[in-house]
């Protein structure tokens, strides 16, 4: 994007929303047209009003400390070599003496240790994007420019260990530098006449680089959950049909490693907590045995459920979305024939399908690339690492339950099941968070939350958080349902309640409601009920409960729910009750 | 208009949204209240682009007008 454009994205009408994104753009610089493409670059990622905002330059870490909880939804961080220390810019004459380097490291660890307080500080009450040192650094080492020097050396270890000390910060999010250098190469960034003649040190597609990185790490899209591939010519080279296990191939010595490259990545992101399935028109007594070959490296473990017959694609796709609950528009289909990937395109369009690029190694490198993209996330939860084991789980207990025969009552008895229940109220807990902001089905009113309203609802006193953990004799669920409110004497205003679908037909949300009367010795309990497109599983809970269809404003007292609620057989902890 | 001219009033109007191309072609530091300094320099970085041409932030002071602006643009770009 060049500045032309910026200015002219910028131009045109903004989406109009109640709430804007709030962005403060902080660097000790004079933000300029860093400020420019960082707005344009918003405006195209995200379907909202943006205001980006700018502080006082010169001072880095002063402007953060000064900066108000309530300013912004966000702060973006560009910090460069002058914010470690003066001398490290080009507009400070200083001293470059080779006696004055170890002032130079010291005084820059200093300030790095006062950046990272005042970063820390900023990140509780809302996400933080920080971009480390882009620039060059000057010549103002001994040594010659090929060659590294120790205060060279020491300086970029310091920025390289502030930079991992605080990227430990769910808030935090740190600009990776590796795809900065893939857009904007080193000598094409430091402008030495706009640094020295307006305070502005980035050449324009510079600026636009950061801002574009920026605004994808602002944006910070949601993850895809699963990934379904094919097997022939996409998980190993071969036809297995026709050369047999033992013939078909990832190595490099059958030029065929790209594809064991591939089976390590899906291992990757089956360790992440990424749903991984096949859907081959295959034989199953043969991909059997192929994953039993010792060499394999994605593990038939880390893959669920298998889909191999000579059905279409499409029917396979719709099986494995069914068995993992989830959505077309979170998954993504890879097989290498494109006829079999606009079949399901075709039966899916939200989906992303992608052609797997059968021997072109560069291509399948790039693919690779891409799906980390897709699928990259900043935390791995304790969920992600069940995921897989509580969805085998579900089909376990449909199938147990069909088979059994006997009563819901009898099955859930027999289903040695407990609940933990939290009320601790910890700003951290991503689960709890990203639980409110995904889920959809049993959800109370489609109410999503931003970080910094999350962190401000948190803080109040007259607030709750109780969170629902959840296991039984199938498997552990993890942390499955999350209930936000506050309380008001005797009555309880719940604000948002969700639950995930893979909990439904276990009556936690009973044994929720039951725990709340419980804890606060509530005699009413008051829900700020919507109706939305898909909290259909919510409607039918509250219908059940109340006899009645809901409408806005549900209430539901002690009484009325003693009455109503079946039986539960739950073991039940409580933490920080 | 010719290509020149034209090319000058969109790269003003990028910076001037609010401007007709007729309020363009009389536009003054004078007369526009938001070219500011922080105008002055997109203006620029902005010519730079769409010209190809190395503007030194030293001419600014010179640069105070459409009229001046067209006339330093077509000296420089033909001598380019």
């Amino acid at each position: 994007m060049n500045l032309v454009e910026a200015l002219e994205i910028l131009k045109k009408d903004a989406p109009e929303n109640e709430h804007p994104l709030r962005v403060v753009l902080a660097c000790g610089f004079t933000p300029l047209h860093l400020q420019t493409f960082l707005m344009a670059h918003l405006r195209k990622r995200l379907p909202r009003r943006v205001e980006v905002k700018t502080g006082l330059f010169g001072d880095l870490a002063g402007s953060l400390e000064r900066l108000p909880a309530s300013e912004a939804d966000v702060l973006a961080v560009v910090i460069e070599w002058q914010d470690l220390d003066p001398r490290l810019g080009i507009r400070s004459l200083g001293g470059w003496r080779t006696t004055d380097l170890p002032d130079i490291v010291k005084s820059a660890i200093q300030a790095a240790a006062r950046l990272e307080q005042a970063l820390r500080r900023a990140s509780e009450s809302m996400p933080v994007c920080v971009c480390t040192p882009t620039l060059p650094l000057p010549p103002l080492f001994s040594t010659p420019t090929q060659r590294a020097g120790e205060y060279e050396l020491q300086l970029r270890q310091l920025v390289g260990s502030f930079a991992a000390s605080i990227s430990r910060e769910s808030s935090i999010r740190i600009l990776n530098s590796q795809r900065l250098d893939e857009s904007s190469p080193m000598p094409a960034r430091l402008d030495v006449a706009t640094e020295l003649m307006a305070g502005f040190p980035y050449k324009l597609p510079h600026a636009s680089a950061v801002a574009d990185l920026l605004a994808a790490l602002i944006q910070n899209p949601v993850p895809k959950k699963g990934l379904i591939t094919d097997l022939d010519d996409t998980l190993w080279a071969g036809i297995l049909g026709e050369v047999g296990t033992e013939g078909v191939s990832w190595n490099i010595e059958q030029h065929t490693h790209m594809h064991g490259l591939y089976q390590q990545f899906l291992g990757s992101l089956a360790s992440a907590g990424v749903l991984i399935a096949v859907a081959s028109k295959n034989d199953h007594a043969l991909v059997e045995k192929a994953f039993e070959r010792k060499d394999i490296i994605l593990s038939k473990e880390s893959v669920y459920p298998f889909e191999v017959h000579w059905s279409r694609k499409s029917e396979s796709v719709q099986r494995i979305l069914k068995s993992w609950n989830i959505g077309p528009e979170a998954v993504v289909f890879i097989d290498d024939s494109p006829m079999e990937v606009a079949e399901v395109k075709a039966g899916f369009p939200e989906m992303e399908c992608i052609a797997f690029p059968n021997n072109d190694y560069q291509a399948i490198w790039d693919l690779l690339r891409r799906l980390r993209d897709f699928f990259g996330k900043s935390v791995i939860s304790e969920e992600d690492s069940i995921r897989l084991k509580s969805i085998r789980g579900a089909d376990a207990l449909r199938e147990s339950r069909a088979a059994s025969g006997g009563t819901l009552d009898d099955f859930l008895q027999s289903a040695e099941a407990s609940i933990q229940f939290g009320f601790g109220k910890q700003p951290g807990d991503s689960r709890a968070f990203e639980l409110i902001n995904k889920t959809n089905q049993f959800n109370l009113n489609g109410k999503q939350l931003s970080d910094a309203a999350w962190k401000t609802y948190l803080n109040d006193p007259a607030s709750f958080l109780m969170t629902v953990n959840y296991q039984d004799k199938f498997g552990p669920l993890g942390k499955i349902a999350v209930v936000l409110g506050t309380v008001e004497g005797k009555k309880l205003r719940v604000e948002s309640w969700v639950m995930s679908c893979r909990a439904f037909s276990r009556r936690i949300e009973h044994q929720s409601l039951q725990q709340l009367f419980k804890t606060f010795d509530a005699e009413e309990i008051w829900f700020d009920y919507v109706a939305t497109p898909r909290n259909g599983p919510l409607q039918e809970f509250f219908a059940g409960l109340l006899g009645v269809p809901p409408n806005a404003g549900v209430r539901c007292s002690r009484a009325d729910f003693r009455e109503k609620s079946p039986s539960l057989f739950h073991r039940v902890e409580v933490m920080n009750g | 208009m010719d290509e020149m001219e034209q090319r000058l009033v969109r790269c003003f109007s990028s910076v001037f949204p609010d401007l007709s191309a007729e309020q363009i072609r009389t536009a003054s530091v004078e007369s526009v209240p938001a070219w500011d300094s922080l105008a002055a320099v997109t203006l620029v970085a902005v010519l730079q682009e769409e010209f190809g041409l190395q503007i030194s932030l030293m001419d600014l002071p010179d640069l105070v007008s459409f009229v001046a602006v067209e006339k330093y643009v077509r000296k420089h770009n033909s001598a380019s």
